[in-house]
């Protein structure tokens, strides 16, 4: 009987003991597959796995003919461990024994293969010894890193870090600007960051304890994308020419700043837009802040005599004037209100045609002329002409110049208008202005940037190719034809002329006003057409306030220079119509 | 093994004669119906060549790892060079350099006088006028006024390389040249050896 009992309860006791470890077992199981599972599972494969970063390339910037102006290139972060620094065992050079290399030593050798200095190396190094993480050097170059990696120190490691270079310098730095450390800051790299930005992917792979990859482990959580390729119309050699040039010719004038703008007339395709000063992305701490962007686009002016031509242009087109109609020219206009009109020289009554005045820029000839139009009529021109209102280009930081409404004209500025003063214009309206001249009167919007092509071939950013009539096409030849005689009749005949070719320009010398109204500075320039029977190019060479030379005459050397690249280098033949003369006076 | 099934009603007389002994002989349906070993051993080996198998894949496809991981090293460190020296080709062909280079050699710009000559029929058009040894773009103004930090440390072709020896003959021992230039031997093969003569490039 009492055997049974106890033999009864320690089977009880063993089944409630079995049951017992086993529902253990049964809750660590479900805890550890069910409930914690995916926090296990998380921490299982961060042991194994790696996540790397797969960089996409931004994209590049070219001219017109594929040449690069801004490429994105590796560069390498090399860093160290702190921690680790010690000294360390390596096989000398006959690779037979093992040489002790010291830490001093080893820094050394570092500053020689990064070009950092010794001591920034030693700080990094020193500053957290207890850290696993500091720079020794950023930035460094394919070769600087092979260097760095022959010397086999243990503790040294480095990091790819993507970054930007410019191959032509300040070739169209202006224009292609540059990138900060962490985003586009500047010029084209900003505007059209969408174009050429790249997206970085990340993926990760599982490794064995040799640190070799898991076949078929690699999950690419996200693709990395390159940038496409942003194309623009300028020609990089020509450009390089012009801002040479304007250099050259800005310090021998002591002028503060010049530009130099070149259009092609058929479609408003931009050659060349030069700034003086400009900078170079490479070295962006070489110029002051305010040369950092393009001032053919953001430094309006008051343009000056380069203005007739437009109001020649538009007084044809209404059909008002002829290029011989004919003003006797006062040597001075009495506005009233103790107002007048003066020309830049002294002079008693000249008869002129309305070509002579252009020749000559006479600026109250000009305003004989004007009176045959309304004020309204007349601003409208300039405004189709595209003063008033910033290019198509819609450059980073552009302006769009002013002309006030005809309501708040006085007396002198309903003509001074006509001769470039009492508004302003950029160089780039400008030369969009002359571009619309040697078209036929057609304006095209200004373009710079050709498109965008992104790496699947899809391209777009493709400028706009319609135009607008702005002056009748016989309106526009004439004015061409006109601005001729101030090239093989006028004072600077023998500085402009081209042999071979026949070449329309307009001088401008316009004063600058300051807080006490017009100063002695001045801005020159000279805008033109080449080749004057079928135009095919409009240049603008400006200079602002020069200190030796202050008029238009200044600019002539330039503009020719200029004016003979354009024609060797877009192949302009020699013309073959004789040149357009109009008799000056009557 | 199909052949014993025969064999036993064709055994000798002298045997029957014997011991008498009845036995339950199978039917031929019976026997066959038997599970023979023929299938069980072919299972079993094929199981075993599918291990192997599958063994030798995984023996060649971590292999193949180690192979694809040294060959993506080398084509990530090729791009890299490759695109080291297409960043220095673009730099060197900048204009600034190329109109430095020129000018060291003797070239002018002529900024007068515009004239081509029409390859289809000879014709030149334009003025032909001999360029002013004066035309200079770059050296007429001292130095080039658009700079480019990048070619701080290039020299002109007119310049004497003042090459290290010690570092030359290092570069050669190791067959890379610090940027890539070709090595000695390279160069000496490119050009014809008989001075006289003009230099003919190695096409390849």
């Amino acid at each position: 009987m009492n055997d049974a009992r106890k033999t009864k309860r320690r089977t009880a006791l063993a089944v409630v003991v079995i049951f017992a470890v086993v529902s253990i077992f049964v809750v660590r199981l479900v805890d550890i597959q069910v409930v914690s599972a995916t926090e296990y599972n998380k921490e299982s494969l961060e042991k194994r796995s790696v996540s790397q970063t797969t960089y996409g390339s931004r994209g590049n910037i070219v001219d017109t003919n594929g040449n690069v102006l801004a490429d994105s290139v590796d560069r390498f972060d090399i860093t160290a461990s702190p921690l680790l620094v010690n000294t360390f065992e390596r096989k000398s050079d006959d690779g037979t024994s093992n040489v002790e290399v010291p830490v001093a030593d080893a820094i050394t050798e570092l500053a020689t293969a990064t070009g950092a200095s010794a001591a920034d190396i030693t700080t990094a190094l020193t500053e957290k010894p207890g850290s696993n993480f500091a720079y020794v050097a950023k930035s460094v170059t394919l070769e600087q890193l092979t260097a760095v990696r022959a010397l086999n120190i243990p503790w040294v490691y480095d990091v790819l870090h993507p970054s930007r270079t410019y191959p032509m310098g300040s070739v169209a730095g202006n224009l292609v600007g540059f990138i900060g450390t962490d985003e586009p800051q500047n010029g084209l790299e900003r505007t059209e960051n969408t174009c050429v930005e790249s997206a970085n992917g990340t993926s990760t792979y599982e490794r064995g304890a040799d640190g070799i990859r898991i076949p078929g482990s690699t999950v690419t959580t996200q693709e990395a994308s390159d940038g496409g390729t942003l194309k623009l119309t300028i020609d990089s050699d020509f450009q390089w020419y012009a801002q040479q040039t304007l250099a050259q010719r800005s310090i021998e004038l002591g002028a503060d700043w010049g530009t130099i703008v070149v259009v092609r007339v058929s479609d408003g395709h931009l050659m060349a837009v030069a700034d003086y000063p400009s900078v170079d992305p490479n070295n962006v701490d070489g110029v002051s802040v305010n040369d950092l962007g393009s001032r053919a686009f953001s430094s309006p002016f008051e343009p000056g005599s380069t203005m007739k031509a437009i109001t020649i242009a538009s007084l044809l087109d209404a059909g008002k004037i002829t290029p011989t109609t004919t003003v006797t020219v006062p040597g001075r206009r009495d506005l009233g209100n103790g107002q007048s009109i003066k020309d830049s020289w002294a002079h008693g009554d000249i008869r002129y045609t309305a070509t002579g005045i252009l020749t000559n820029s006479s600026n109250i000839g000009t305003s004989y002329l004007a009176d045959s139009l309304g004020p309204d009529a007349r601003r409208d021109y300039m405004t189709k002409f595209g003063f008033n209102s910033s290019t198509a280009v819609e450059f980073q930081g552009e302006s769009s110049g002013l002309v006030r409404p005809t309501s708040e004209w006085d007396a002198v500025t309903n003509y001074a208008v006509q001769f470039g003063q009492g508004m302003t214009a950029t160089s780039a309206q400008m030369a969009s202005a002359y571009q619309t001249l040697g078209n036929g009167g057609v304006h095209m919007p200004l373009t710079l940037v050709e498109g965008c092509t992104m790496p699947d071939g899809t391209v777009t950013d493709l400028p706009s190719t319609e135009g607008t009539r702005v002056v009748s096409e016989a309106a526009a030849d004439t004015t061409v034809g006109m601005m001729e005689n101030v090239v093989n009749q006028g004072a600077l005949k023998k500085d402009l002329t081209i042999p071979g070719y026949n070449v329309a320009a307009k001088t401008g010398t316009a004063e600058v006003a300051n807080a006490n109204g017009y100063g002695s500075d001045r801005i020159i320039s000279i805008a033109g057409l080449v080749p004057a029977e079928a135009p095919e190019y409009a240049i603008v060479v400006t200079f602002a306030k020069p200190d030796t030379l202050k008029t238009s005459g200044a600019v002539a050397s330039t503009f020719k220079k200029i004016t003979t690249q354009v024609i060797k280098t877009f192949k302009i033949a020699p013309s073959t119509v004789p040149e357009t003369k109009y008799p000056l006076n009557y | 093994m199909s052949n014993l099934a025969f064999a036993t009603p064709l055994r000798s007389p002298a045997e029957e004669q014997g011991t008498r002994h009845i036995e339950i002989v199978s039917s031929r349906e019976q026997r066959r119906a038997r599970p023979r070993a023929a299938y069980a051993i072919v299972a079993v080996a094929g199981l075993f060549v599918l291990f192997i198998a599958q063994l030798l894949l995984s023996i060649v496809v971590s292999d193949g790892a180690y192979r694809i991981a040294a060959l993506q090293t080398s084509q990530r460190d090729l791009g890299r060079e490759q695109q080291a020296l297409s960043e220095q080709l673009d730099m060197l062909s900048s204009p600034q350099n190329l109109a430095t280079q020129a000018e060291s050699l003797g070239m002018v710009l002529s900024t007068t006088n515009p004239v081509f000559l029409r390859l289809a029929d000879g014709a030149i058009l334009g003025t032909a006028a001999a360029a002013d040894a004066g035309e200079t773009v770059i050296t007429g103004s001292a130095a080039s006024l658009v700079p480019n930090s990048l070619l701080a440390g290039v020299p002109l072709v007119t310049a004497t390389p003042t090459v290290d020896p010690a570092t030359a003959a290092d570069a050669a021992a190791t067959g890379t040249g610090a940027t890539g230039a070709p090595t000695a031997t390279l160069t000496e093969g490119s050009v014809a050896s008989t001075p006289t003569t003009l230099p003919s490039p190695v096409t390849r």
